[in-house]
């Protein structure tokens, strides 16, 4: 036994696997994961490309998070949609973002939608789909505005629209329907608006808010909230407890206090050569 | 059964105005025997800082003890207090490294940060976190905490009325739960002190 | 199927362990060790996996005496449950975990009398009285009527007879014989063996 543990080196840690096995055989259920529920959705259009998405997430039936933010920040020309297992989608948008940006610094060009994608579906795809993310990516890059969907496993599709999630099959009804090639970027937030509404409202895992973000070749705009699907009621009364209502045995404060204060000058900006 | 069922426990957490308050409960048993009622879940890791790290307990130890070693690792390479926004990272990258073999254990971060925002993170077991604006709830009656909280949570509550808000949601989501209270312990966090208060409880 | 009692007060501990080693539904012996002195003022008692027990038990001894030598002063108990605990949750996550319940009686110069309880997966809390074992189920509800903490060791050795009792009386599991030990301060006293009357055969 180490008396200082190293710092963990990255990659995954397995030393809890073993046990949690035996536990499991014992009868005890792993707990559950937080997931997205979700319905992502992506659509072409003229000038670019729309990403779309609800913000509930879930854990089990409970509403783990309201306002969960699944439209993820890649680089400055890409955004990614995230559906499955909250954690996983967080954290390979995450990582794969860290090394675009690495591969930008590198390359000093804007890096393209396809080299965000083989970075997804090679992690993915290494990991057998046991990392749980379904993603919705979209960028625009010197040739134009792309749009990917990826699964789990690692395969991927380019596509005019797409949909992700459990609300998926809601949303895609909306597209199937109303969608047309050479959109404007009006009709094209009113398409996605409605096709994430259709899967907050038919699908009991997607709920609450509408978040949207376009990208276009002069820039990214991103709403969030673009709409509150549903607004909670006005509470009419209060129900704020008077002082004193709560039985206390012990009280102990701590008082905080400023002994020094010190500031430091931060005047060399950030070395980032080479 | 869950493994989060084994030992029993609930945290919340509360933002209030200029504070941010975090209540445990006290019980440790062993599935439906009570072991004790001293085992709070809820640990300082800052001056202003505070993490519940409800679940199985023998994960509860093991992860403080990781965490409070990785605190002061950066304290002392940083040489500065930790935020409590880096700190929800710091615990959340510590779950996720152990995604396929995790520690049973659901976070919660309450503090205030330098110029004396308050915060609030929850998380699950695996590192996924959420930064929300009013309540941050996780243990064995979780589900009756959400109700409480949600009804009597407010918006720019003072100290006061956030310490009411948050022990009347505990007691009252313990309460209807075998495996969680047996005493509760509540912290206020305000930017110029820190009160600590013992909630006298049901003990059956 | 095994059954260990602790009990601490102002400034003595009481630990008590069943005498039984069990194979499958075989009982294999009847005077059977499982209290571990690990110096003048601390003791620990261990139940769980016939083999890990002693194992663990005895890694656990010496590495405590250990300390004393190269450091010239002992653990105090806090620090030696640490110890333990940190042990248990690292070999838990090891190709080859200990399953063994532990109960840690002591004696700080500056607290007391302490008890701590640690179960095979490296729980570690501080406590007034615990069980392991079925027993727990009994015993509890005796210790929780009768304990209090200024009881004197006469009053004290007779709480632990009670618990005894109770667990033979009650429990279906057949724990005839159980060893009892006080932890004071720089002394452990070790008390005649308690042994339910047996049956008189002819």
């Amino acid at each position: 036994m180490a008396l200082l543990p190293d710092l963990p080196k990255g990659g995954f840690v397995f030393e809890n696997f073993q046990r949690n096995e035996f536990l499991k055989a014992k009868g005890f259920r792993a707990p559950k994961a937080t997931k997205t529920g979700t319905t992502i959705v992506g659509c072409l259009v003229k000038d670019g490309v729309i990403l779309g998405a609800d913000t509930r997430a879930t854990s089990g039936s409970v509403i783990a998070d309201k306002y969960s933010d699944k439209i993820h920040y890649m680089a400055k020309n890409i955004y990614c949609c995230g559906a499955g297992t909250a954690a996983d989608t967080l954290y390979v948008t995450r990582m794969v973002s860290s090394n675009l940006e690495l591969h930008r610094l590198n390359t000093n060009r804007v890096v393209p939608v396809i080299c965000a994608l083989r970075m997804l579906k090679q992690h993915l795809f290494r990991y057998q789909g046991y990392v749980s993310a379904a993603l919705v990516l979209a960028g625009v890059d010197e040739d134009g505005a792309h749009l990917y969907s990826v699964t789990p496993h690692g395969s991927s599709d380019k596509l005019p629209f797409t949909t992700m999630g459990s609300g998926s099959l809601a949303a895609m009804a909306v597209f199937e329907t109303r969608w047309k090639p050479n959109m404007t970027i009006e009709e094209g937030k009113k398409l996605v608006r409605d096709s994430v509404a259709a899967g907050i409202f038919n699908d009991l895992g997607s709920g609450n808010n509408i978040d949207m973000c376009i990208i276009t070749r002069d820039g990214v705009d991103y709403m969030r909230p673009y709409e509150e699907a549903n607004l909670k009621g006005q509470r009419l009364n209060s129900y704020v407890f008077d002082k004193g209502a709560t039985p206390i045995l012990t009280v102990h404060t701590i008082p905080l206090e400023v002994e020094e204060v010190m500031v430091r000058h931060m005047d060399e900006t950030m070395d980032t050569s080479a | 059964m869950s493994i989060m069922n084994y030992n029993g426990g609930v945290v919340i957490a509360m933002k209030g105005k200029d504070c941010v308050a975090i209540a445990t409960d006290t019980r440790l048993g062993v599935r439906s025997l009570t072991l004790t009622t001293d085992f709070p879940k809820v640990f300082q890791m800052g001056p202003t800082l505070f993490l519940g790290l409800p679940g199985l307990a023998t994960d509860t130890m093991t992860v403080y003890q990781r965490l409070r070693f990785r605190l002061n690792m950066y304290e002392l390479r940083e040489n500065k207090r930790v935020r409590p926004q880096v700190f929800t990272s710091m615990v959340s990258n510590l779950l996720y490294e152990r995604r396929f073999g995790p520690y049973f254990v659901e976070p919660v971060v309450a503090g205030l940060d330098k110029d004396g925002t308050p915060y609030i993170a929850s998380m699950d077991l695996i590192g996924s976190y959420q930064e929300p604006e009013d309540i941050c709830v996780a243990g064995t009656c979780s589900e009756q905490a959400y109700g409480m909280a949600e009804a009597l949570w407010e918006k720019d509550m003072d100290a006061d009325k956030l310490f009411e808000a948050i022990s009347q949601s505990l007691m009252n989501a313990c309460d209807r739960d075998a495996i969680s209270g047996q005493g509760a312990i509540v912290h206020i966090v305000e930017k110029n002190k820190i009160t600590t208060k013992t909630l006298k409880m049901r003990m059956d | 199927m095994e059954g260990l009692i602790g009990i601490a007060f102002k400034d003595f501990a009481i630990l008590a362990a069943d005498r039984m080693s069990a194979f499958s539904i075989i009982t294999i012996k009847s005077d059977e060790n499982k209290l571990y002195k690990l110096s003048d003022s601390l003791m620990m008692a261990v139940c769980g996996e016939p083999g890990d027990t002693k194992q663990f038990a005895e890694f656990i001894e010496k590495n405590i005496q250990l300390y004393k030598m190269r450091n010239g002063f002992e653990l105090t108990p806090r620090s030696a449950a640490t110890f333990i605990q940190r042990n248990m949750a690292d070999y838990l996550r090891s190709r080859s975990p200990y399953t063994c319940n532990i109960l840690l009686a002591g004696h700080d110069r500056e607290t007391g009398a302490e008890l701590y309880f640690i179960d095979y997966l490296a729980t570690l809390t501080k406590l007034p009285f615990g069980i392991h074992g079925y027993g727990s189920f009994f015993g509890t509800s005796v210790l929780d009527r009768y304990y209090r903490y200024d009881m004197s060791e006469e009053e004290g050795t007779k709480l632990v007879l009670k618990c005894i009792a109770e667990v033979q009386k009650r429990l279906v599991v057949n724990l005839p014989v159980f060893q009892v030990a006080i932890v004071k301060k720089g002394e452990i006293k070790t008390l005649p063996d308690v042994k339910m009357t047996p049956i008189e055969v002819n």
